[in-house]
């Protein structure tokens, strides 16, 4: 190799490496190294949290592309989000920031939405939903350990006593010390009946340990069944009964539903009333019947004299005596 | 104690070489020549192994950060790490490494070889001193050439890392996310630190050799001997140079 080639391969190479210092301080002064693929979408969050440039796209858990800005828009924080060319995002999608992991790294996850609605076009927004971050979780955490503070506090006052007053074990101290004797007295009965019930005496003691009340209770259990099914098969005739007079059969259907069977009815029990009240006032014969005693004052008479006259009739037929009643009745 | 005067004498010896040669800096022009072969030899030839060792150490980075980094959901900072690692550290002492073994072993040897056949006695005779004729091309074609290397390095090992996070299935982290995580920690000043660390490192490795190769004593097994001393030498002075350069830059 000659001098002269040497030189040009040695100028080469040193020109190569400033060409890769050059491309390196592009690299990292906002230098593009990769030309952009896909199309972009923004999304716009109240907050972008910790988000950052270079985060995942995903897409039910698929990376489908990545964070490639994040900007201030008037109220809100945008993200420019670079989606990877092939992948459709149907309009009704809806992208929220997903915590990866607790060490600050976020990806914004994108739903599949319907496979009816149109996809969205190039450098169009997509919908986006706010997502609780850890500090938000965290935030609220602390204010449940307020609450569940207060609320043991407030538990422990009431147990414990505060300003002077007896809390609830102090309470329940000296109610068990004022009533020592009698929960003692109490405890014992209590024993005593567990005893007895045990050994199967009184009434329930035997509805415990007898096997024979058991069976008649049982048997009393069977016959108050029969007895509900007899009186279901009653209510049941009764219902047909009542069914029959609903629908104007027998005396009674027609006493209830026919007009003219009510009016008749109604006539004769007039025509009865008529009859007793002038019964009441003594009309007619049988009104006197009952209303005026000298018919049985008169009657009386008539059958003493009877009596004497049978008396006085010796051996007259029976014709005759007959003969003689009649004429003295009428 | 013999050993210790030993480290001394050579530590000497090899600043004091370095002073003869830039005492005949102004010499550098007439030697034109000589300073582009060994820019070839020192740059060119060294660039194929520079670059595949570089791919392989940033896709070996990028493959076990992801491996790691993925059961806490760092994937996304991959980047970062290899852009860092690679530009900070691994880039320039693997490139120092290499050149410590394909060079400096090289220069020793050549050196040793010169110096035990009296071809540097020779040129003393000629009023030639060696620290001009053989030492300070080579120290200047390493000052231009160990930053092209480093920075060839560097951006080989992080396009590496970017194929691997792309291409590999438990990773997938797309180039843009790569470079975007990469661009967000690593500077350009990160870049120039590791590239003044190279330049460090090339500078002590070429200069440590041409002095152990010029101070060779006896017949031709010291020549192995000499290259394998220049080589320790020079490993043990890139990795106690990395510490307190890094702790200066830092």
């Amino acid at each position: 190799m000659n001098n002269a080639q040497q030189t040009a391969r040695v100028g080469l190479f040193f020109l190569l490496g400033l060409a890769l210092i050059w491309v390196a301080f592009e690299t990292l002064s906002d230098g593009k190294v990769f030309k952009d693929r896909g199309y972009t979408l923004i999304a716009g969050f109240e907050s972008l949290k910790e988000l950052k440039v270079g985060d995942e796209v995903r897409m039910a858990g698929v990376r489908i592309g990545s964070v490639e800005q994040t900007r201030l828009a008037g109220r809100r924080a945008e993200a420019v989000l670079r989606i990877d060319p092939g992948v459709r995002i149907a309009s009704d999608a809806t992208g929220s920031i997903v915590m990866a992991g607790i060490i600050g790294t976020d990806y914004i996850g994108i739903d599949l939405g319907t496979t009816t609605a149109p996809m969205l076009e190039p450098g169009s927004e997509i919908h986006t939903i706010a997502s609780l971050d850890l500090n938000s979780v965290m935030a609220q955490i602390g204010k449940l350990g307020t609450k569940l503070d207060d609320a043991l506090g407030g538990l422990s006052d009431s147990l414990k006593g505060k300003d002077g007053k007896p809390g609830l074990f102090q309470k329940i101290d000296t109610l068990v010390g004022e009533n020592g004797e009698k929960i003692t007295a109490t405890v014992s009965n209590l024993q005593e009946v567990s005893a007895k019930l045990n050994r199967g005496e009184g009434t329930l003691g035997k509805l415990i340990n007898d096997p024979k009340l058991h069976d008649d209770l049982l048997a009393t259990v069977g016959d108050i069944k029969t007895a509900a099914g007899e009186a279901k098969t009653f209510m049941a005739n009764a219902q047909s009964i009542v069914d029959e007079v609903k629908s104007g059969k027998g005396a009674l259907g027609m006493l209830v539903y026919d007009e003219a069977t009510a009016n008749n009815v109604r006539v004769s029990v007039k025509n009865v009333r008529d009859v007793s009240d002038k019964i009441a006032r003594g009309e007619g014969t049988l009104g006197k019947l009952i209303n005026d005693d000298s018919l049985f004052t008169e009657a009386k008479g008539t059958l003493k004299k009877a009596d004497r006259a049978i008396d006085s009739l010796d051996d007259n037929g029976p014709i005759n005596a007959l003969g003689i009643v009649a004429k003295s009745l009428f | 104690m013999k050993q210790i005067n030993a480290v001394l004498e050579g530590f000497g010896s090899t600043v004091l070489l370095l002073v003869r040669a830039l005492s005949y800096v102004g010499t550098l022009p007439r030697q034109w020549h000589r300073f582009i072969e060994h820019c070839y030899l020192i740059g060119y030839t060294t660039l194929p192994i520079v670059a595949i060792l570089s791919f392989f150490i940033g896709s070996v980075l990028a493959l076990q950060a992801g491996y790691s980094m993925e059961n806490f959901g760092a994937k996304q900072f991959i980047g970062t790490l290899v852009g860092l690692s690679m530009a900070r550290e691994l880039g320039p002492v693997m490139v120092a490494i290499l050149l410590a073994g394909r060079v400096g072993s090289a220069i020793t040897a050549e050196l040793a070889s010169m110096k035990v056949y009296q071809e540097v006695d020779a040129l003393e005779t000629m009023n030639i001193p060696p620290a001009r004729m053989l030492v300070l091309p080579r120290l200047a074609a390493v000052l231009v050439m160990m930053p092209v290397l480093a920075i060839i390095g560097d951006l080989v090992g992080w396009y590496g890392g970017a194929l691997i996070s792309n291409y590999t299935h438990t990773i997938a982290i797309g180039p843009e996310a790569y470079f975007s995580a990469l661009r967000r920690f690593t500077k350009f000043t990160d870049v120039m630190n590791g590239l003044m660390k190279a330049e460090l490192f090339g500078f002590g490795i070429v200069l440590v050799c041409c002095s152990i190769g010029l101070n060779t004593r006896g017949g031709p097994r010291e020549i192995g001997a000499s290259v394998t001393r220049a080589v320790v030498t020079s490993l043990i002075l890139i990795l106690v140079l990395d510490y307190f350069v890094t702790k200066i830059l830092t």
